[in-house]
């Protein structure tokens, strides 16, 4: 399927890999085999899987931190064992899950680390290296941070600063490990979003993991789906199509779902309850906290006791009375008094 | 702003060259300040003894005290750096402990041997090299081991363990030694910046003087350790030969200032952070150099307060260096109470 895709630049091929830990005392510990990547320029990459099933690991493979026990992966057609360290800082960089936090280590100074692989012994900023560090810290967005401490700004501005870094390292690959693990939710999608910006204007190559499934799907040009022993790859709508995510939690009591692009417990409702509105604002939103309390909600359903929306007010109709209410809240303070 | 920088660092080295010159002139004999830098310029004094004290014992002091001060303290801020800890210094890998078994074996271990007989056979040189060779042993084991072992923490506490270890033969030794020998190891211990022969002062001098020849190519790669081993390895930095490299100095500077001198505390520690906090900056292009100013003016310094007094006895270095050291730890602590965020 992949090898018929000529004409585009291939960046990363990863073939029949063994990751792991080789030669630890009992023999080989493999975490995941027969990984069959690729990665071309200018591709959003969204690495998805359990904790623990050997996403960082493979990372770390992919950045050259660690070593595969078989197979290859091979960055521009080339072994990446086969590059010399300094040449392949050029071609890739990497954001790990560590946090980087020194004192008075200033933005500027941390984006031109980026540099590094590109100067000479003593590190001297030439004036072309100047304009690669001022232009990485203005494509994420903090030009006005350039002179604050590390230890002084937001977490998500920290991670922003980490991919300026990257920007700076000038590379074809950039590779990042949990980039929004600790973020809170507008950081989480400005990130992402950041990353989608940055592969399509600077044509990069970006592969991140992540465990939020519905930003990579919104963002990403390709998800590369780890499950128990099998890895899939294709665009996020393929898997949605093709019906991988819902092997994803098999076992658990999740399931996909394919109207949101996001997962959702499997409640088991074993109330029934009508639910009549003429909003379908209120309708969605009363559906879903009926749901929330284990009603499996009967739409138009006059026959069996239902609520009904009525301009803000929430009523409770059943053989006996009508209840009014002027919140969702109250209403379901009644509804579990009565159950 | 690069004004107003530029304004610290000249503030500085003027510091440093006027405590320098204050160290000299300080001292039990009186010399008038124009015939010091008579006997400095040409050499000459209307007294012929002023010129010894001044070229055979002031100026050697004073230059062994500005070394001293220069070394450890580059050595400590590349400890705090490697170890991405506020609390490390020159003697972290353990190599003033190494030192301190040298000098316990040849004076203690040896005392039957020299019981009895000429007990001045135990010349400086002697302890000197009994110094080095302790060091050397515990630099060679750290290199070695951190051509091995991945993970640096790993090596911080092999270097603490080393530490216990030999205090603990060392005070087995001082147990089963006989009194005089003991003072001369207590009085080693307490260092000192006097002691140092113009002799002494041609192997000291060269060995700090390649010590920070190394450290002032490592500013790049210190910069890169500074954000953890696995960011500097993905900016391609050969992790191996940065830790040897920076190993090395640490040994070579921290190794032969405690054979010469005997373990002078804190300064390693503390001054760094004056450094950090002076310049307001975690760069190693700048901090290197003003370590080095910083370490030899604080030296200097403690040098001056230790014959302050008026009295002729001068008060042990280490014991100064300690209160004027440890102020500066404390506060770094209380200000920064989370330790792994410093670096």
């Amino acid at each position: 399927m992949k090898n018929s895709i000529k004409n585009i630049n291939n960046i990363l091929d990863i073939s029949s890999l063994e990751i792991g830990y080789p030669n630890s005392s009992n023999g080989n510990k493999s975490i995941f085999s027969g990984i069959n990547l690729s990665a071309y320029k200018g591709e959003l990459i969204a690495l998805i899987g359990q904790n623990g099933i050997g996403k960082s690991t493979l990372l770390r493979n992919i950045t050259g931190l660690q070593k595969a026990i078989t197979g290859n992966v091979k960055l521009l057609n080339k072994d990446i064992n086969k590059y010399h360290r300094s040449e392949f800082a050029q071609k890739v960089s990497f954001v790990s899950t560590d946090i980087v936090k020194v004192a008075n280590l200033k933005v500027y100074d941390l984006v031109a680390l980026g540099r590094f692989p590109h100067t000479n012994w003593f590190g001297k900023i030439k004036e072309i290296d100047k304009g690669k560090i001022e232009n990485a810290i203005e494509l994420v967005g903090m030009g006005s941070y350039k002179n604050k401490n590390i230890t002084e700004i937001s977490d998500g501005e920290r991670q922003r600063v980490m991919i300026a870094r990257t920007i700076a390292q000038d590379t074809e690959l950039i590779v990042l490990d949990e980039p929004t693990a600790f973020l809170d939710l507008p950081n989480k999608y400005e990130i992402v979003h950041l990353l989608n910006t940055l592969s399509k204007n600077e044509n990069k190559t970006i592969i991140f993991s992540s465990h939020d499934l519905n930003i990579a799907i919104q963002e990403a040009d390709k998800i590369w789906l780890m499950l128990d022993n099998k890895i899939y790859e294709g665009a996020p709508e393929d898997l949605i199509i093709n019906k991988i995510f819902d092997k994803m939690f098999e076992s658990s009591k999740l399931y996909f779902d394919k109207n949101n692009g996001d997962f959702k417990i499997n409640r088991k409702r074993n109330k029934l309850v009508g639910l009549v509105a003429n909003n379908s604002n209120l309708l969605l939103w009363t559906k879903k906290a009926l749901e929330r309390m284990n009603f499996s909600v009967e739409p138009d359903n006059v026959e069996i006791p239902y609520v009904e929306v009525i301009n803000n007010k929430w009523i409770y109709r059943n053989k006996e009375k009508n209840e009014e209410f002027n919140s969702i809240y109250n209403l379901s303070l009644h509804l579990k008094s009565i159950n | 702003m690069q004004v107003k920088k530029l304004t610290i660092w000249i503030v500085l080295l003027l510091l440093v060259i006027a405590l320098f010159f204050l160290d000299i002139f300080l001292g039990t004999v009186k010399i008038p300040l124009s015939e010091i830098f008579k006997i400095l310029i040409t050499g000459k004094s209307s007294h012929p003894e002023w010129i010894v004290i001044v070229n055979s014992f002031r100026v050697p002091k004073a230059l062994t005290a500005l070394a001293a001060g220069i070394g450890l303290s580059i050595s400590g801020l590349q400890m705090q750096t490697v170890f991405r800890n506020p609390l490390a210094g020159p003697y972290v890998l353990g190599i003033s402990s190494g030192a301190s078994l040298g000098v316990a074996i040849l004076l203690l271990g040896f005392s039957g041997v020299f019981i009895g007989s000429n007990f001045s056979i135990i010349n400086n040189w002697m302890i000197v090299i009994a110094a080095w060779l302790g060091s050397g042993l515990i630099l060679f084991v750290i290199l070695a081991i951190s051509m091995r072992v991945k993970d640096i923490m790993t090596i911080l506490i092999l270097g603490i363990m080393f530490g216990s270890a030999t205090t603990a033969i060392v005070s087995i030794l001082q147990y089963f030694s006989n009194e005089s020998l003991l003072k001369a190891f207590i009085v080693w211990t307490m260092g000192s910046l006097g002691g140092v022969s113009k002799a002494q002062l041609s192997v000291l001098l060269p060995s700090v003087l390649v010590g920070i020849i190394i450290v002032s190519f490592l500013s790049k790669v210190l910069n890169a350790m500074l954000i953890g081993e696995n960011y500097a390895k993905s900016l391609g930095l050969n992790i191996k030969l940065a830790r040897f490299l920076i190993f090395l100095s640490t040994s070579l500077l921290a190794g032969s200032i405690t054979a010469f001198c005997g373990p002078i505390g804190f300064v390693g520690i503390a001054v760094p952070h004056i450094a950090r906090m002076v310049f307001k900056t975690a760069n190693h292009n700048i901090l290197i150099p003003a370590t080095m100013l910083l370490g030899g003016g604080l030296l200097l310094l403690s040098d001056i307060i230790s014959q302050l007094p008026g009295y002729d006895n001068i008060l042990p270095i280490n014991s100064i260096t300690a209160l004027v050291g440890i102020p500066v730890v404390v506060w770094i602590i209380i200000k920064n109470q989370r330790m792994a965020s410093l670096g």
